[in-house]
């Protein structure tokens, strides 16, 4: 059984142009110049800025295509069947998100096709990394094999074991962070948990502008979806962003309350005008949205929280990320305090390469397979 | 085997950065990519603000978080000696073991140059002067002998991609006489096997010797006079240890010393 209804060829066709024109000029521009210059490229140092907005992408997205994922699991592998019409465009939609987030980490390694044998050959079982890797490279496995099944409900060790890996990536993913105990900004074990939550909020997030994008607007949505998007969804949308601000309130509380080194940064963060964009119109403005009876039902702004979500968490992860390198490590006077950093044209085109690349391939997808049907067969 | 280590007695040190000139020399580190490194910090405000310096060669820790975190164990606790050593043939740049350092002793160079070239102030960028060769990242003239690279022990111009630092000077540490307590450059029988930062310290400063072996100097100078280790907390143990007893600069104990700028 199929729920194929096509509506917005229109804004599908413009999707599609635009993404694989930012593929195409995004890669070609950092190609060019990783080529002309290497790394200098990249405006990360060893002054103490090692990771940059590379990583920031590729975390974003490999932790929102966690969220999709989990989402898919609701119905595929615990059989909430309000979901089973989102499932498969989910699991699609985490497959490019999950794509678009490795072509950025790829592109910053200094040696990319070397970490591809180097990590699983030499059993580093004391690196989160080592464990992130292996977690991921089986979730892309478990999401290719769920996803070729076409609209059959995959088994319930298939399903389990989706399930699972999409739950180590997004915990491996906090935890690269999370056990660092000494960058105290980054440090601790709920860290993992946030990573979960946020990638579940994202998840919701996407999973909201990918079926909008599909369908165009609720009057084309096949019954099933429209139940969805004027039920459960909105209410689960609600409550995680609910979680996530949360949580960004309860680790800025405690970062400027703290005197431990390192936690000064966290005055730097609220002062920026990024930090309130983040909190107030991307998480808090979203939650009101999706919290009033009245709209939380309304298309135009369940596609006005997603997208200010998922702008917010891409600032999220970036005040994360960039936040716990801005003290430098023991440089001496010559180093400032905080350590300024503003991402290189290379590392936005970077960044508009992985964004394309997860467009292009959702909606590439949903031209080619049938991303609405419902899975068929028993839980 | 033994258990390498420095002690550096800051009473002694004169902030003069002869180590980190010779180590520069030494190891044919670029302009800014001090693996041996004097740290300068002001402390207090006018008008009882104080200079204070801070010597800081890698610590070749006893549990490193860097070598924990390294996904392809590139970087690696060396059984035969303890030295903690990066194998360029294995490190993928990732730089994981640069966010797990707390000492911050690590360098990946294939970023804009700390001095020279369009944003590291007067002069060029000397990796364009002296462009690598496709097996080194830049190839200067007076670079050391082809013959004494060792990539799988970080030893050398480092390829591309990959993160450096300090080695103890592996390549000459790893060459003295077995049961050695003390790498002393007063002894004409040793000196070649002393690191070039304790060689070339003119006030004397620095001490280095097998930390596991009691009659050794650096055990008894550790046990007598008090020795401590940088961010002891974060339990890395570093094998280098500072001496700190008089009225001369001490061992930072936050980054909060850092100038504010």
């Amino acid at each position: 059984m199929t729920t194929m209804t096509k509506s917005p060829v229109g804004l599908a066709n413009t999707v599609l142009v635009a993404s694989l024109a930012g593929l195409v000029i995004g890669l070609a521009i950092v190609l060019i110049n990783l080529g002309a210059q290497g790394h200098a490229a990249f405006n990360t140092t060893s002054l103490g800025l090692m990771w940059g907005l590379p990583i920031v992408t590729y975390d974003y997205f490999v932790v929102t295509s966690t969220g999709l994922t989990l989402i898919a699991c609701l119905s595929l592998t615990f059989g909430v069947r309000d979901f089973d019409p989102v499932a498969r465009r989910c699991l699609w939609l985490a497959l490019a998100t999950l794509l678009g987030g490795v072509v950025s980490l790829m592109l910053e390694l200094g040696h990319p096709l070397r970490s591809l044998y180097a990590i699983p050959l030499n059993l580093q079982t004391d690196s989160p990394l080592f464990w992130k890797m292996l977690f991921m490279t089986a979730y892309g496995v478990l999401l290719l094999v769920a996803l070729a099944r076409g609209g059959s409900r995959p088994g319930w060790g298939l399903a389990i074991a989706l399930f699972a890996a999409a739950l180590g990536v997004a915990l491996l993913a906090g935890s690269v962070f999370g056990m660092m105990a000494m960058r105290p900004m980054r440090y601790g074990g709920e860290v993992p948990l946030a990573f979960l939550a946020e990638g579940l909020t994202g998840g919701l997030a996407f999973a909201v502008l990918g079926t909008y994008l599909a369908y165009g607007g609720q009057a084309s949505m096949p019954e099933g979806v429209k139940r969805l998007m004027t039920g459960a969804l909105p209410k689960v949308f609600a409550l995680m962003i609910a979680i996530t601000a949360a949580m960004v309130a309860s680790r800025t509380v405690t970062g400027l309350w703290s005197n431990l080194d390192g936690l000064q940064v966290w005055e730097k963060i609220v002062a920026s005008p990024l930090y309130h964009l983040h909190l107030w119109a991307g998480l808090v403005l979203p939650l009101v949205l999706m919290l009033l009876p009245s709209q939380r039902t309304d298309g135009t702004l369940q596609v006005t929280a997603a997208l200010l979500v998922a702008v917010a968490l891409f600032i999220g992860r970036y005040e994360f990320v960039i936040g716990g390198q801005l003290v430098p490590l023991f440089k001496g006077s010559w180093a400032p305090a905080f350590i300024d950093y503003a991402p290189s044209f290379t590392e936005w085109m970077l960044a508009l390469t992985s964004l394309s690349l997860a467009a292009l391939l959702y909606t590439a997808g949903d031209k080619i397979l049938d991303l609405g049907a419902l899975p068929q067969g028993e839980d | 085997m033994a258990k390498w280590g420095m002690v550096i007695d800051l009473d002694k040190c004169t902030g003069c950065q002869a180590c980190t000139t010779a180590c520069a020399m030494e190891n044919n580190r670029l302009p800014g990519e001090n693996w041996q490194d004097v740290l300068f910090y002001t402390e207090g405000t006018y008008p009882s603000a104080q200079l204070k310096w801070f010597p800081r060669p890698c610590f070749h820790c006893e549990d490193p978080s860097c070598v924990h975190v390294c996904p392809t164990k590139a970087t690696y606790k060396d059984p035969n000696g303890g030295f903690v050593l990066i194998d360029w043939n294995k490190c993928i740049g990732c730089k994981y073991c640069m966010i797990a350092c707390p000492y911050g002793v690590r360098f990946y160079t294939d970023e804009k140059p700390v001095v020279g070239g369009p944003t590291g102030g007067p002069g060029p960028d000397i990796r364009e002067v002296f462009p690598g060769d496709g097996k080194r990242s830049w190839n200067p003239p007076w670079r050391a002998p082809d013959a004494r690279d060792d990539w799988v022990h970080g030893v050398g111009i480092q390829p591309k991609g990959v993160v450096s630092k300090c080695t103890f000077c592996y390549h000459k540490v790893s060459k003295a006489p077995p049961g050695t307590p003390d790498l002393d450059e007063d002894d004409p029988a040793l000196k070649e096997y002393v690191p070039a930062c304790v060689r070339t310290c003119p006030p004397k400063a620095r001490y280095f010797g097998d930390l596991d072996n009691p009659e050794s100097r650096v055990s008894k100078l550790i046990a007598d006079k008090r020795g401590v280790r940088l961010k002891d907390e974060t339990g890395n143990k570093p094998q280098v240890y500072y001496l700190s007893g008089g009225a001369g600069p001490a061992v930072p104990s936050t980054r909060e010393t850092v100038k504010k700028t």
